[in-house]
């Protein structure tokens, strides 16, 4: 029992710093440029197929882990210029076009990736014991790379002039204007790392779970569960949401059938939504 | 006023002209396209029921797949596990998702903009989930099939299931509903709705209660979800798990935009072409949602009216210049 409860907690801990990644790029988008990004899955999924493809040519996990993010941030780009900019301040149509952008990425994956799920394997194959049960040492690995990322990112956000500048234009748009920021570009960079984050989780997750091209849809809601319940806009609040939630899925899972716990956690989420829309840890 | 006689008479000659048909049409075209056209029927009535809460009231509901599942499972359930006959099925079929849209729409009427789009994808995927679950009662994602007693209204019946039979019903119900809704968009209640969608505030202003009336809207479009569940299940006999799933909106959504969002006549035209090209392109793409996607963001983005708003802009263009 203490040994399958460990491994649960491990687990929960590894998939909430993956969902951590996803969410704080949903998260950042949101808040920089107040866009519902429905195509954010899509990204992730793109991120992971687009691994599998480095994989099979290169041999290489950790290339494809630096690679294949870069790829979609390509894609950012062009979402963000080519179609985005022009419906930046109508939060509703931003969701029905990034809705159909989701539709466009999973099909054309569809169709050239194939409908089966495909694996890839961890470049990490060994196990240490863990009580009695043995635990694959990749995702304590990639639950550290999660961390050191996440602590790039604060690191920029804090004490680089970029990210000053997303801080400045986050806090008052027309100000940052009036400063000379570049406006244009903090908002294009911006959709640009939050779909670099979402890939790059995407194949950070690879080895854990199978990839498809629907692999996308279910995560995409988990990382709004995420960010509402940690309050949108609030980036430290996305990564203890992120952690919480997974916590409450993993151990609920240990008692319950996953699906319903699922339910828990969705449940748990109207009621956020409906006594505190500005998440648990927002003022 | 005459100016509105006049649309009203030029509504009832393309509407009739229209019926007339879709009347004649399977005199003249074999089953298979008969079943299509039966189902672009469903499409169209779950479409405009989409774009009462969508483009009158402003609302983004994407948990009009819930109301649609409901519906369909249903008549399933009513006719398959507790025999009842397929009147009273597709009777429940609109007032069972009526009922579960009160208890929804309770809660999500107090939110608005994004909140409100996020806790209808929540609602209908617990639904979905529920559905996935618990299969002695929906048959999961393998589904429940059937096969409906015949229609009868008094000395009326309609063998459901004869193809042809099923078309006319379908037509019937569909059409009635349209009817329906466009005196409802038009009556004072319409008005009202249009008026939050345009200015919240100043509706809330004027002393109407804004969310009781963004309520009635929602169960309107629930109970009509609802029947295009249900009707679409009369048609394939079959209801599954799936079809809760809130991406199940988004073909509302992909109509609406499409045709033309806050007019009845886009959503039913969206249907058609989209549907219509979706059939042609499976010929040669596998993957067809890859089309309709590119389409969904040419049209949010070059003609955020769809194509009614083109054409209207078109016609008002030729007045100014003649």
């Amino acid at each position: 029992m203490i040994s399958n409860l460990a491994v649960a907690v491990l687990n929960a801990v590894v998939w909430g710093m993956i969902m951590a990644l996803i969410a704080l790029g949903l998260n950042m988008i949101f808040g920089l440029l107040h866009i519902i990004n429905m195509a954010h899955g899509a990204l992730y999924m793109l991120g992971a197929v687009v691994a599998w493809y480095l994989i099979e040519v290169t041999g290489n996990f950790w290339i494809a882990l630096v690679v294949a993010p870069l790829c979609v941030g390509i894609v950012g780009i062009a979402m963000e210029r080519g179609l985005l900019r022009k419906i930046e301040d109508k939060p509703i149509t931003t969701i029905i076009c990034t809705f159909g952008i989701m539709l466009a990425l999973q099909q054309l994956v569809l169709m050239i990736f194939g409908g089966s799920p495909r694996r890839i394997a961890a470049p990490i194959p060994y196990r240490f014991p863990l009580f009695q049960l043995q635990y694959p040492l990749m995702r304590v690995v990639i639950a550290f790379i999660s961390i050191l990322v996440m602590a790039g990112l604060w690191f920029f956000l804090r004490k680089t002039k970029y990210g000053l500048w997303m801080r400045a234009v986050v806090q008052d748009r027309e100000m940052a204007v009036g400063l000379g920021i570049p406006v244009n570009k903090v908002y294009m960079w911006t959709f640009v790392l939050g779909s670099v984050l979402a890939a790059f989780s995407g194949v950070l997750a690879a080895p854990i779970v199978s990839v498809e091209f629907m692999m996308g849809r279910e995560v995409l809601i988990m990382a709004f569960i995420i960010v509402i319940v940690g309050g949108m806009g609030n980036l430290e609040g996305s990564v203890i949401a992120a952690i919480m939630i997974s916590m409450i899925q993993g151990i609920g899972s240990l008692f319950f059938p996953p699906s319903i716990a699922t339910v828990f956690a969705l449940t748990f989420m109207i009621i956020v939504l409906l006594i505190r829309p500005q998440g648990l840890f927002g003022e | 006023m005459l100016l509105d006689k006049g649309k009203s008479i030029g509504f009832i000659l393309i509407f009739s002209l229209v019926l007339l048909i879709f009347i004649a049409l399977p005199f003249f075209i074999d089953l298979f396209y008969q079943t299509f056209l039966t189902e672009l029927f469903v499409w169209m009535l779950f479409a405009i029921s989409f774009d009462l809460i969508f483009g009158y009231t402003g609302l983004l509901s994407f948990g009009q797949a819930l109301f649609f599942g409901l519906g369909s499972y249903t008549v399933t359930i009513s006719i398959l596990k507790m025999g009842l006959n397929t009147e009273l099925a597709l009777l429940l079929a609109i007032v069972i998702p009526i009922l579960f849209a009160w208890f929804v729409g309770y809660f999500s009427v107090k939110l608005s903009g994004i909140h409100f789009v996020i806790i209808t994808i929540i609602f209908a995927l617990i639904g979905n989930i529920i559905g996935e679950t618990w299969t002695a009662f929906t048959g999961g994602s393998d589904g429940l099939t059937f096969s409906p007693p015949p229609f009868r209204l008094g000395l009326f019946k309609i063998n459901l299931m004869d193809i042809k039979g099923n078309y006319y019903f379908v037509l019937a119900l569909v059409a009635l509903s349209y009817l329906f809704l466009r005196r409802m968009v038009q009556s004072p209640l319409g008005k009202v709705f249009i008026s939050i969608r345009e200015n919240e505030d100043r509706a809330r202003l004027i002393g109407y209660n804004v969310q009781r009336y963004k309520l009635i809207s929602f169960l309107i479009a629930g109970g009509l979800s609802g029947l295009a569940g249900g009707l679409y299940s009369l048609t394939l006999k079959y209801a599954a798990a799936s079809y809760l799933h809130w991406s199940i909106s988004g073909h509302a959504v992909v109509y609406t935009i499409v045709g033309g969002m806050g007019t009845l006549m886009g959503p039913v035209l969206g249907a058609g072409i989209v549907m219509s090209l979706e059939h042609y392109l499976i010929n040669f793409l596998q993957a067809t949602d890859l089309v309709v996607g590119i389409v969904l963001v040419v049209m949010v983005l070059m003609a955020p009216k769809g194509l009614v708003g083109l054409i209207q802009s078109k016609f008002k263009r030729k007045e100014a210049s003649g």
